[in-house]
């Protein structure tokens, strides 16, 4: 994976021009089509390939300029590679394919935590995923750039519908198909993070572990909201139903206490089911944690 | 202490080596740190047995505690088991699959019993949200055989199940309907995968592949390849920890002639390393 830099045979713009040559030549053999139709085809592709030629000199030209800003370690001679295959195939959605895939690589899509490099097969794609201003794992996808479009390696945990989300978009629109399992990749590293956090930082709110599986989009445990007392009053079970969120779809959370009549228990468990619709997991604990405290220093006092 | 339970406890310590004995009893947890100061591990491998199985009976194990060491001695030799992988699937259009390893754990054992009213069955979680599974099975007359279980390692919500071989072929229909309807799928096959390494196996499923990339260079004047007027004969062994990848990757970087043989590029992409060769 690294830019083409073949100085033996010049570069793309040498290759398209060689290309073209060995069109022109294969035209004299061809047998069957008449002369004329075969010429003025294989004129109309060599038209097509040096306007082709023409925008990604422009596009080499641009990228260029911009990496010689960014990077000091950048070579100097940097070309893309077009496969001989792709080029000569004359499958113009190919060449499509590999423009907007390129488009997007040199778009800046850092915000989204999107990223790629071309590769002699396609693209890959890094995505970094965040939460709360925490960067957190990097996934790949490496694309080949064929008719169809395939996905050559990842690293996608296999938990993560992928099939499914490439099914839907990879061969239609390669930028949603990114932003979407983006989406997907980022809620799952929130959720991942809420639970790792719940059970690093607030064990001692929890009675025993806390239940959760491979996408972390259930999540079941016993925990208590005062650090001395020995009673672990509250059960809580956390569903998120939808995948692309870091904030469950559904709440339930039990009071197992003995005093079950009583009003202030009720009202607790309410006010603790608001609290985890809406604010991250370790945050709701942050929050009992200090309210302990207080507590705390109110008796003190 | 049932005596056919003192017995498989005392079978399976015996399995043990030596240098793994602490090791291992400490992930069982059963016998508690301060009783295992009190045994001399220096004697005799029979000896120690005997007093460990000694502290079993005092603190009342049950085959539930053999079992869980059962799983904890294969976990520890894994290599030891041939491990087949099933692949399950689901409708498509499912719901998203909020999968709950209680009620997997519940709902697997449940099918089981109903089918076979002789059956020991435990449960071990694992690291990645992954589970142990242990199955002894009996028949409708007989006690479950403790000495033949089938191990399945599953890891929740994906599609694959890792099981190691069983002998008694007829009860893998049960086996299989247990898993998929426990783990909300529809369809279960059986993959022409089969390896003694779990981590290969998951490796070929899972697809997960680490961005490794090295470049080697080495300066070839002067040294024992340059400037040979014969050929080098030599036997090269390659090792890698991905070693299917790194031969796939000799082409491309233009060391090795394209293509490589289909037999090695298809065992990731289909996901098969056992094949049948017949005769035309």
């Amino acid at each position: 994976m690294e830019w083409a830099n073949d100085k033996s045979k010049g570069g793309v713009l040498a290759h398209l021009e060689r290309l073209e040559t060995q069109m022109s030549r294969s035209c004299k053999n061809l047998e069957d089509p008449p002369r004329e139709t075969a010429e003025s085809d294989l004129g109309t592709k060599i038209r097509k390939l040096r306007c082709l030629r023409d925008k990604l000199r422009a596009e080499v030209k641009q990228r260029q300029a911009r990496i010689k800003a960014s990077t000091a370690n950048a070579e100097p001679d940097q070309t893309l590679e077009i496969s001989e295959q792709e080029a000569v195939g004359g499958k113009e959605e190919n060449m499509k394919a590999i423009l907007q895939a390129y488009r997007f690589t040199g778009i800046n899509l850092f915000a989204s935590g999107l990223s790629g490099k071309r590769t002699s097969r396609g693209v890959c794609v890094c995505i970094s995923t965040a939460f709360e201003g925490n960067l957190l794992d990097s996934y790949f996808v490496d694309l080949v750039i064929q008719k169809p479009l395939r996905i050559h390696h990842h690293s996608v945990p296999v938990f993560i519908p992928l099939e499914e989300i490439s099914a839907k978009y990879l061969q239609t629109n390669i930028q949603h198909f990114l932003f979407c399992l983006c989406e997907y990749l980022n809620a799952y590293a929130g959720r991942k993070y809420q639970a790792d956090q719940l059970q690093r930082d607030f064990a001692a709110f929890l009675a025993g572990p806390l239940q959760r599986n491979s996408l972390c989009n259930l999540l079941s445990f016993t925990y208590k909201v005062e650090p001395q007392s020995r009673s672990f009053p509250f059960c809580a079970r956390l569903l998120y139903k939808d995948l692309t969120t870091t904030l469950p779809t559904d709440v339930t959370i039990t009071y197992q206490g003995t005093d079950a009549s009583s009003t202030s228990w009720e009202e607790q468990r309410a006010s603790h089911e608001n609290l985890f619709f809406t604010k991250p997991l370790h945050q709701v604990f942050t929050s009992f944690a200090r309210n302990g405290e207080r507590l705390d220093m109110s008796l003190v006092s | 202490m049932d005596e056919t339970v003192a017995e498989f406890i005392k079978r399976t310590i015996l399995k043990i080596p030596m240098t793994e004995m602490m090791t291992i009893l400490k992930a069982w947890d059963f016998l508690p740190e301060n009783q295992l100061q009190t045994v001399n591990f220096r004697q005799r491998k029979e000896s120690l047995v005997q007093d460990l199985v000694l502290l079993c009976e005092n603190k009342r194990a049950s085959l539930r505690d053999a079992a869980l060491l059962d799983i904890i001695y294969t976990q520890f030799h894994r290599h030891q088991k041939v491990w087949d992988v099933f692949q399950m699937s689901k409708e498509p259009g499912e719901d998203v699959d909020l999968f709950d390893m209680e009620q997997f754990k519940s709902s697997f054992e449940k099918i089981l019993r109903r089918a076979l009213k002789n059956v020991t069955v435990s449960f071990r979680d694992a690291e990645e949200n992954a589970v142990w599974i242990r199955i002894a099975w009996g028949t409708q007359y007989r006690k479950p055989n403790q000495y033949k279980p089938v191990f399945v390692v599953y890891y929740s919500q994906t599609p694959y199940a890792f099981t190691s071989f069983c002998h008694l072929k007829s009860n893998t229909p049960l086996l299989s309907q247990a898993l998929t309807v426990a783990s909300n799928h529809h369809k279960i096959v059986k993959m022409d995968l089969r390896s003694r390494y779990l981590d290969s196996l998951k490796a070929i499923v899972f697809k997960q592949y680490n961005q490794l990339e090295t470049k080697f260079k080495s300066d070839f004047h002067g040294g024992i390849l340059a400037e040979r007027k014969e050929p080098l004969r030599c036997l090269i062994k390659f090792s890698s920890p991905h070693l299917l990848e790194a031969l796939k990757s000799l082409a491309p970087a233009g060391i090795a002639d394209a293509p490589l043989s289909p037999l090695l590029t298809c065992i990731p992409n289909k996901g098969m390393n056992y094949f049948k060769i017949r005769d035309k």
